[in-house]
């Protein structure tokens, strides 16, 4: 349909890749790469155009993406955004280009397509480590009674992360911050807001929070939970694999019984 | 104090740690606003050596029994160090490690101390504590003391998620030789209360909407494989019966432990059956998630699940006269019953076939395990020389795989879940 190609910039959000989109029907020139402009990013040779995000551009490819499917189907672009993986801006727009020029109606619910089934596969995978997190975030109480944990996962999920943890733990306040990019979500018992904070704030090997913000007793219950971690494992059922499938080496950082 | 708990944590988890059940799935609590929910899909929060999931903290209230059977760790007659919580102690220790998001909620057993209705009330006195003194609203998983009063059961199937009478061993006969204080009745009739009132409480809400919860997350049970000569046909017969009669949700196997190694009533074993515990969960997968009846898996013919191969494989293996299945046009209970096609894949193979044909790509790219299947579908083209296969051809192909250890858990993966959920997870699709 595009005769033409080109490489896009934006600026990294969802709504910066919908006027990617935008622009390319716009000018009905095809994207042959698209890239977010993060700390040193690289772009290949060929003809480059920066794309800025105009909110209300944003908001038409949105208000579409509604119109050809449904508000599930939106929920999953917006989470399959999430994954970090470098293939996926561009398997997005495969996906919307299809989404939007396809004469079916129902072509987007079509799994024999292989860019459908990737979507999907990817807001799986997505969700699934948001599940994962669900288990695997660790608070550590502060001298305020704040309850902090740092985390590191490998799509940008830690605001996926806030309905759960507004609704299990609603009457304190809490923190869960991400250390690799920089921000974390903070609930006050009213609502919860995005807050950025000093880079000392948490360990990066262990998570810990700093020795003089912590409350006194948390070596204690660190402690309670590395023996409990020890007491209720049967050595001679040890299945080390099965242990390391379900619970990646690269989630342990911040898991005190992993760390010691 | 601090070290008294510590030291009691390390005696009471240690002593908890056979009891398999860890699932904390099948109960949704909406937050109350004070302290916890629980998800219905339920949650790890971490993973054991043994690469079991931590989903509860799992303890006993004590490890002092009145009893002495042959299986258990904890028998009155073993010389080991003993301890016993307060409720206060158990209730903050709870409530500490849930605030710090280790544990899911709390999975409540214990021995037998001074008689049945006074452990079960000091259970009862935990969780009520947790409710009403902490306004815990997570997930409880309590076990009901063989021989408490119907009265106390009730108390503890109001406060509990999930109530739980283990069978230990799979027939009675059996049971009566490795645990004289035992019986049939002593599992089956709690196990029959804690069905009936939750059928009761399911009425009474459809009448009334805010009348109380009976065990919301159901009950389960558990049985020990291989300190019996029970047979995998007759184990699977039971568990087929709980799940018909009893509405059990779930049956939990757990390969024997040689614990006491010096009482003669048990088998010698060098290492706990881990393989034929597995092929057990596979085959209770079967028939919880595939639709098999127990006797289709096995009869009086084939009393045993093979241990080389997977049940549903055995299954397809004993009955070629069902195959191939053609993915374009079988239906979906057909299509469940391919070995290497999972649930989910069932089901984008049939909702997914008004687009167009089924081919291998398509196969490979939903995970479908092509290795096993290849020898019993249609799909467009057959692969070449498979075709004229005999089952004892395609037994050896499969049973030779040198991974076949590794494989093993293949019905589970495929599923997509771990052993924590009791079903597979649907929170992942769409």
């Amino acid at each position: 349909m595009f005769k033409q190609e080109r490489i896009y910039t934006y600026d990294g959000s969802l709504d910066g890749l919908f006027c990617v989109v935008f622009r390319a029907f716009e000018d009905k020139v095809s994207p042959s790469a698209i890239i977010p402009r993060k700390a040193g990013y690289q772009v290949p040779l060929g003809e480059i155009l920066p794309v800025d995000t105009v909110s209300s551009n944003a908001q038409r490819v949105w208000k579409k993406i509604i119109d050809r499917s449904d508000q599930k189907n939106a929920r999953k672009i917006s989470v399959a955004f999430l994954s970090e993986r470098p293939e996926t801006d561009m398997l997005l727009w495969r996906y919307l280009n299809k989404l939007f020029t396809h004469p079916y109606g129902d072509y987007y619910k079509n799994m024999l397509d292989e860019d459908v089934y990737e979507i999907t596969q990817t807001a799986r995978r997505v969700r699934m480590e948001v599940h994962r997190f669900q288990g695997f975030v660790r608070f550590q109480r502060t001298r305020d009674d704040i309850y902090a944990a740092a985390i590191d996962p490998d799509n940008d999920i830690v605001q996926l992360l806030a309905p759960h943890f507004k609704g299990r733990f609603s009457d304190r306040r809490w923190l869960i911050y991400d250390t690799r990019r920089k921000y974390g979500i903070f609930y006050d018992m009213q609502q919860i807001s995005i807050v950025a904070l000093d880079d000392d704030s948490f360990s990066l090997t262990s998570g810990n929070i700093r020795q003089n913000a912590r409350a006194v007793d948390e070596d204690y219950y660190r402690t309670l939970w590395q023996h409990y971690y020890d007491a209720i494992n049967i050595k001679e059922r040890k299945n080390d694999r099965q242990m390391r499938s379900f619970m990646p080496v690269r989630y342990w950082k911040y898991l005190p019984e992993k760390d010691r | 104090m601090k070290d008294k708990v510590l030291r009691k944590l390390n005696i009471l988890a240690d002593a908890a740690k056979y009891d398999v059940s860890c699932s904390s799935s099948g109960s949704s609590r909406a937050s109350k606003g004070g302290l916890g929910n629980a998800k219905s899909a339920g949650i790890c929060h971490s993973f054991t050596e043994d690469g079991r999931c931590i989903s509860l903290l799992k303890i006993l209230y004590t490890n002092h029994c009145i009893y002495d059977c042959a299986y258990c760790v904890n028998r009155r007659s073993n010389d080991r160090p003993r301890a016993t919580f307060t409720p206060a102690e158990l209730a903050e220790l709870t409530v500490s490690f849930y605030r710090r998001n280790f544990i899911e909620g709390l999975f409540l057993s214990s021995g037998v101390l001074r008689n049945p209705d006074y452990t079960m009330e000091q259970l009862n006195t935990v969780v009520r504590k947790l409710r009403n003194e902490h306004r815990f609203n997570g997930y409880v998983h309590m076990k009901s003391i063989p021989g408490a009063d119907p009265l106390l059961v009730r108390e503890a199937g109001l406060l509990a998620d999930r109530l739980s009478v283990n069978i230990e061993i799979p027939s009675e006969l059996q049971l009566k030789r490795l645990a004289p204080e035992k019986d049939f009745a002593s599992v089956y009739d709690p196990m029959n209360l804690i069905s009936r009132e939750m059928l009761a409480s399911k009425e009474e809400r459809r009448k009334y909407r805010n009348a109380p919860r009976f065990v919301p997350a159901g009950q389960s049970t558990q049985l020990i494989v291989g300190a019996s000569p029970d047979k995998d046909y007759s184990i699977l017969k039971l568990a087929s019966g709980f799940y018909d009669e009893q509405k059990i949700k779930r049956v939990y196997y757990s390969g024997f432990m040689p614990v006491n190694e010096y009482d003669n009533r048990l088998p010698v074993l060098t290492a706990p059956p881990l393989r034929r515990e597995n092929r057990l969960y596979q085959a209770d997968w079967l028939m919880r998630f595939y639709h098999f009846r127990y006797d289709e898996i096995l009869d009086e013919q084939h009393p045993d699940l093979e241990p080389s191969i997977d049940p549903k494989l055995a299954y397809a293996l004993r009955n070629p006269h069902l195959y191939p299945v053609d993915l374009n046009k079988a239906t979906h209970e057909e299509i469940l019953r391919v070995p290497g096609i999972g649930v989910r894949s069932a089901k984008i193979i049939v909702a997914n076939r008004r687009f167009g044909k089924i081919t291998m790509t398509h196969l490979k790219r939903m995970g479908v395990a092509l290795n096993r299947a290849k020898y019993f579908i249609l799909c467009g083209e057959l692969l070449t020389g498979t075709k004229t296969l005999y089952p004892e051809q395609i037994r050896r192909r499969l049973a030779g795989k040198k991974d076949m250890a590794g494989k093993q858990l293949s019905l589970f993966e495929a599923a997509g879940t771990d052993l924590n959920q009791d079903k597979p997870s649907s929170l992942i699709n769409g």
